[in-house]
C-alpha cells in the first residue's frame, strides 16, 4: 500500500516534470502483431512486374549442419542479448513490418517533395522540377506508392517461393528467443531484406537526392533482423540479392510509363485546351495564373485492363448554359455561403494538397490500421498495398485523362462569389480525382477486408463529397469521379480474385 | 526554399489572429476591494504583408485581411490584493482577395486571477509586485487550421509576474510571463514532412508553441485623462513550424514586436471613452498588422485608482 502511494506520488512528480516541455506526439507504442497465418503457398501467387516467382532464381543456402552456418547462427544467437539500446529501438521500429514502415518513408518523401513549381512571389522566381527534385503532385505520389507496393509484392512473392523450396528452418525453431515475434516461415531468404533493398533502390530511383538516407534506413532494416534474432547474414544477404534483381525490372517499366512527360514541358496542353469540347474552359484561379499540374499525366500506362478503364470514361458534363449546370453551380453556391463546421471539418481532412502525403497516402494510411487488426503477415500486406496503390494509380490517370479532355473549370471560376475552405487545386475540376481515387480504394478494401466494408463505403462517400463541401466541386465532378473508381475498383477485385491468395 | 506563392499564403492567418485584447487586459492597476468594471471595445486590425519566419512577404491570392473583434472585459475586485478579469471577444476575419471565406465567432474566454504580493509607499509614490495566473479556452469549436481563421484554439495558461510604479501622475508597469499553450485537434491527420521524425503516424494531433512574454506600459494619469504608450514583444518559447504548403497553423512558431499607444478620457464619474492604436514592428508566422480600437468604460478606468 506504501508504495503505491509512493509510486502515485512519483508519477505525478513525472507527470509533472514532463508537462514542463512540449509533449512529443508520436504514433506511441505499437504493439507487436503475430501474424494469423504463414501463407505458405505464397510464392506461388501471381506475380505483377515478374512473369512468376521462378523469373528470379535464389541460390540454394549452404545447410545448417555446415561450419559457416554454424558460425553465422551462434554470432546471431549470442548477439541478441548483447544489442544496445539504439539497436533494440531500431528492433522495434521495423517490428512493425517492413512494408509498412517502407510505405511510410515514401508517404514522408512525397510529402517533402509535394510543392508545385511556379512563381515564388517571396523572391519573384520561377521554381521548377527537375529529376532530382521531382514535383510530387497527386499523379506522382500514386505512382510512388503504386511502384513501392508492386515491388515489394513480386520481391515477397519471390522469397517466398525460395524459403519454402529450400525449408531452411527459422531460428525460433533453432532455439533462439527472438526480442520481437518473428512469422514463423523458412528463414531463407530473409524477407525483410529484400523489401528493404527493393524499396530503397525503387524510392532512390523516385527520389534522387534521398540515396544516402534511403541507403542508411535499408541497412538499419536489414541489421535490425540481426539484431531481433530473426535471421542470419546469409539469409539477409539472398534477400538483398532477389530485391536488386527484382528491383531492376520494376524500375524499367517506371521508365517506360510515359510518366516522364507528364510535366509537358513543352506546354501542349494549351492546344488541347483550345480544342476542348467544353463550351467554357478552364483557366487556373491562382494570381499570377499558373500551368496546370502534371498536365500529361492522363497518359501514363495503367496497372489494369487499359481498354476497360477508357470505356469508362465519363461523358462530357452538361454545358454551362444548361439548366442541370445552373442548378449545380447554385448548389455549391448554397453550401459555399452556409458552410456547416462539421462540412468544413470533411472537406479539410479529405483535401491533402501541397505539402502532404496527398490522397493516395492518406489511404495508405488508414490501411495500416486495417492490415494490423486482420494480423496478415508482410506478403499479404504487401498484396493489400499493391491491390490499392494499382488501382489508386489507374484511377488517378483516368482522372487526369478526363480533366485534361474536357477542361471543365472549376465553380469559383464561373462565380467568383463561390469561397472555398480548401486551396483550388489548380486543376480542371471534372472529375473530382478525390471521388475515383477514394472509390477505387474503398472498392478494393472492402473486397480485402469484408468486415470493414460499411465503414470503407461510408468513408469513401464522405471523401467523394468533401469537394462539393469545400466549394472546389460540383455534384457532377464526384457522382462521375466515383463512378469511374468503383469501376477501376472493380478490375482490381477481378484481379484480386485470379492472383491465387485465398 | 521552393515556397509557392499561392499556398504560402495560405498560411498565415491563423496565426495572425492574436488575443485581441491580450496587450491591455493586464495591466499593473488593482480594482480594490468589490469594485467592478466593465469595459466594451471594438476593433479592427488589417495586414497585407506578413512574415514567414521572420521574412516578409505579400500574397496576391489574399490581399489585406482584415480582422474585426467587439471584447467585453469585466474586472472585479475580490479583495484589497486579488482581482478577476474576464475577457471574451467575438471575432470577424476576412481577406479581400483570393478565394478564402470570412470567418466569424467567439473566440476565446480568458479569466485571469491578479494578485498584489507584496506593496511598497514611498510619500506619494508606491511600488508594488503582482502575480497573475490566467486560462483561457476556445468558445467555439471554431476552424484553427484555415487560411482565415478566427484563432488557434488551444487552451492555455498564462503565469506573469509585474512590477509597477505609481507617481501622482505618473506610472510604469513592467511585466514578464509564460505562456503555455496546449495540444489542438486538427480536421485531418497531419502529414507533413518533418525531418526530425520519420514516422509520420502522429494523428489529427499537434503542439501549439508555448511563448514568452514581455510588456512595458508607461503614462500620464490624471483624473479626467490618462494617456499611455507601451511595447510588447512575444517569442515563441519552444520549437515551432514555419508557415508552409501543408504546414498546420497552430505550429507555427509565432512571435512579434508591436508597439502602442491608449487614451483615456472620463466623461462621468463612473463613465469614460478609451481608444487605442498599435502596429507591428516586426514578426515571425504573423501578420505585420496595425490595430485601431475604441471602447466604452463603465465603472472606474484602472488607472484612476
Amino acid at each position: 500500500m506504501k508504495t503505491r502511494s509512493l509510486l502515485v506520488v512519483l508519477s505525478t512528480f513525472l507527470l509533472w516534470m514532463i508537462s514542463c516541455k512540449e509533449p512529443i506526439i508520436d504514433e506511441g507504442v505499437l504493439p507487436f502483431i503475430v501474424p494469423t497465418s504463414v501463407d505458405a503457398d505464397g510464392g506461388t501467387w501471381r506475380t505483377i512486374i515478374l512473369k512468376s516467382a521462378a523469373d528470379i532464381t535464389v541460390p540454394q543456402p549452404v545447410a545448417v549442419t555446415s561450419d559457416a552456418y554454424k558460425k553465422e547462427f551462434s554470432d546471431v544467437k549470442n548477439g541478441v542479448l548483447a544489442a544496445t539500446p539504439e539497436q533494440n529501438t531500431a528492433v522495434n521500429y521495423w517490428a512493425a513490418g517492413g512494408t509498412i514502415r517502407w510505405n511510410q518513408i515514401a508517404r514522408q518523401l512525397v510529402a517533402k517533395y509535394n510543392l508545385a513549381p511556379g512563381y515564388d512571389y517571396a523572391t519573384g522566381q520561377t521554381t521548377s522540377a527537375d529529376a532530382g527534385n521531382p514535383y510530387a503532385g497527386p499523379p506522382f505520389a500514386a505512382r510512388v506508392y503504386a511502384l513501392l507496393s508492386v515491388a515489394q509484392y513480386d520481391a515477397l512473392v519471390v522469397a517466398w517461393r525460395a524459403k519454402y523450396q529450400y525449408n531452411r528452418p527459422s531460428l525460433e525453431q533453432q532455439g533462439v528467443v527472438a526480442r520481437i515475434p518473428i512469422l514463423d516461415v523458412p528463414s531463407y531468404p530473409s524477407e525483410d531484406a529484400a523489401i528493404a533493398e527493393a524499396s530503397c533502390q525503387l524510392l532512390a530511383y523516385l527520389f534522387p537526392n534521398e540515396l544516402n538516407w534511403l541507403k542508411a534506413k535499408a541497412t538499419e532494416h536489414k541489421q535490425s533482423r540481426l539484431w531481433a534474432g530473426g535471421n542470419v547474414p546469409s539469409d539477409i544477404k539472398a534477400g538483398e540479392d532477389l530485391g536488386a534483381t527484382l528491383v531492376a525490372k520494376v524500375i524499367d517499366r517506371a521508365k517506360s510509363d510515359r510518366f516522364s512527360a507528364a510535366l509537358d514541358q513543352t506546354n501542349s496542353w494549351q492546344t488541347t485546351l483550345a480544342k476542348a469540347p467544353y463550351d467554357q474552359k478552364w483557366k487556373s484561379t491562382e494570381l499570377p495564373e499558373r500551368a496546370p499540374i502534371l498536365p500529361l499525366a492522363g497518359k501514363v500506362k495503367t496497372w489494369y485492363d487499359s481498354t476497360a478503364i477508357v470505356r469508362a470514361a465519363p461523358a462530357v458534363p452538361p454545358a454551362t448554359t444548361s439548366a442541370t449546370f445552373q442548378k449545380a453551380l447554385s448548389e455549391v453556391r448554397d453550401i459555399a455561403s452556409s458552410r456547416t463546421r462539421d462540412q468544413w471539418s470533411i472537406a479539410s481532412y479529405w483535401d491533402n494538397g501541397p505539402g502532404t502525403y496527398s490522397l493516395s497516402g492518406l489511404w495508405n494510411f488508414l490501411v495500416e490500421d486495417l492490415s494490423r487488426q486482420e494480423g496478415q503477415n508482410e506478403l499479404r500486406t504487401a498484396r493489400t498495398y499493391a491491390l490499392l496503390n494499382r488501382a489508386m494509380q489507374d484511377a488517378t490517370t483516368a482522372s487526369w485523362q478526363t480533366m485534361y479532355t474536357y477542361f471543365v473549370p472549376r465553380p469559383s471560376q464561373i462565380d467568383p462569389t463561390i469561397k472555398t475552405s480548401t486551396a483550388i487545386p489548380n486543376t480542371p475540376g471534372y472529375v473530382a480525382d478525390r471521388a475515383a481515387v477514394s472509390t477505387a480504394a474503398a472498392t478494393v478494401l472492402a473486397y480485402l477486408f469484408p468486415d470493414e466494408a460499411t465503414r470503407l463505403n461510408a468513408q469513401a462517400t464522405e471523401a467523394a463529397i468533401s469537394g462539393l463541401y469545400s466549394g472546389t466541386q460540383f455534384r457532377f465532378d464526384t457522382e462521375e469521379g466515383a463512378k469511374l473508381g468503383s469501376t477501376i475498383g472493380q478490375l482490381a477485385i477481378t484481379g484480386a480474385k485470379a492472383d491465387g491468395a485465398k | 526554399m521552393r515556397f509557392v506563392a499561392y499556398i504560402t499564403s495560405l498560411g498565415l492567418l491563423l496565426s495572425l489572429t492574436r488575443q485581441t485584447y491580450a496587450q491591455g487586459s493586464i495591466d499593473g492597476f488593482m480594482r480594490g476591494q468589490r469594485k467592478a468594471s466593465l469595459a466594451i471595445f471594438g476593433s479592427q486590425e488589417t495586414y497585407d504583408t506578413y512574415y514567414i519566419n521572420t521574412t516578409e512577404t505579400k500574397n496576391p491570392n489574399l490581399g489585406t485581411v482584415t480582422t474585426q473583434a467587439v471584447t467585453v472585459v469585466g474586472t472585479y475586485g475580490l479583495g484589497y490584493d486579488l482581482d478577476l478579469i474576464v475577457s471574451a471577444p467575438y471575432v470577424r476575419t476576412q481577406a479581400s482577395a483570393g478565394y478564402f471565406p470570412k470567418q466569424e465567432g467567439f473566440q476565446d474566454l480568458t479569466g485571469t486571477l491578479r494578485w498584489e504580493a507584496y506593496d511598497y509607499k514611498f510619500g506619494k509614490t508606491k511600488l508594488s509586485w503582482e502575480f497573475a495566473v490566467g486560462y483561457s479556452m476556445p468558445m467555439q469549436h471554431y476552424v484553427n487550421d484555415a487560411m482565415v481563421a478566427i484563432g488557434r484554439g488551444s487552451q492555455n495558461l498564462d503565469g506573469r509576474t509585474l512590477l509597477h510604479f505609481k507617481a501622482p501622475n505618473f506610472f510604469i508597469t513592467g511585466q514578464y510571463g509564460y505562456i503555455r499553450r496546449g495540444q489542438v485537434k486538427l480536421d485531418h491527420i497531419v502529414n507533413t514532412y518533418d525531418p526530425s521524425q520519420i514516422n509520420p503516424n502522429s494523428g489529427t494531433k499537434v503542439n501549439v508553441p508555448d511563448v514568452t512574454e514581455l510588456i512595458i506600459r508607461a503614462g500620464f494619469v490624471s483624473k479626467v485623462v490618462n494617456i499611455d504608450v507601451w511595447g510588447q514583444r512575444q517569442t515563441p518559447h519552444s520549437d515551432g513550424t514555419n508557415i508552409g504548403p501543408g504546414i498546420p497553423f497552430p505550429t507555427n512558431a509565432v512571435g512579434f514586436t508591436r508597439v502602442g499607444a491608449t487614451a483615456y478620457l472620463r466623461l462621468l464619474k463612473q463613465f469614460g471613452l478609451t481608444a487605442g492604436y498599435n502596429t507591428t514592428l516586426d514578426g515571425r508566422n504573423i501578420g505585420k498588422s496595425t490595430q485601431i480600437n475604441a471602447g466604452l468604460v463603465i465603472g472606474h478606468w484602472t488607472a484612476n485608482n
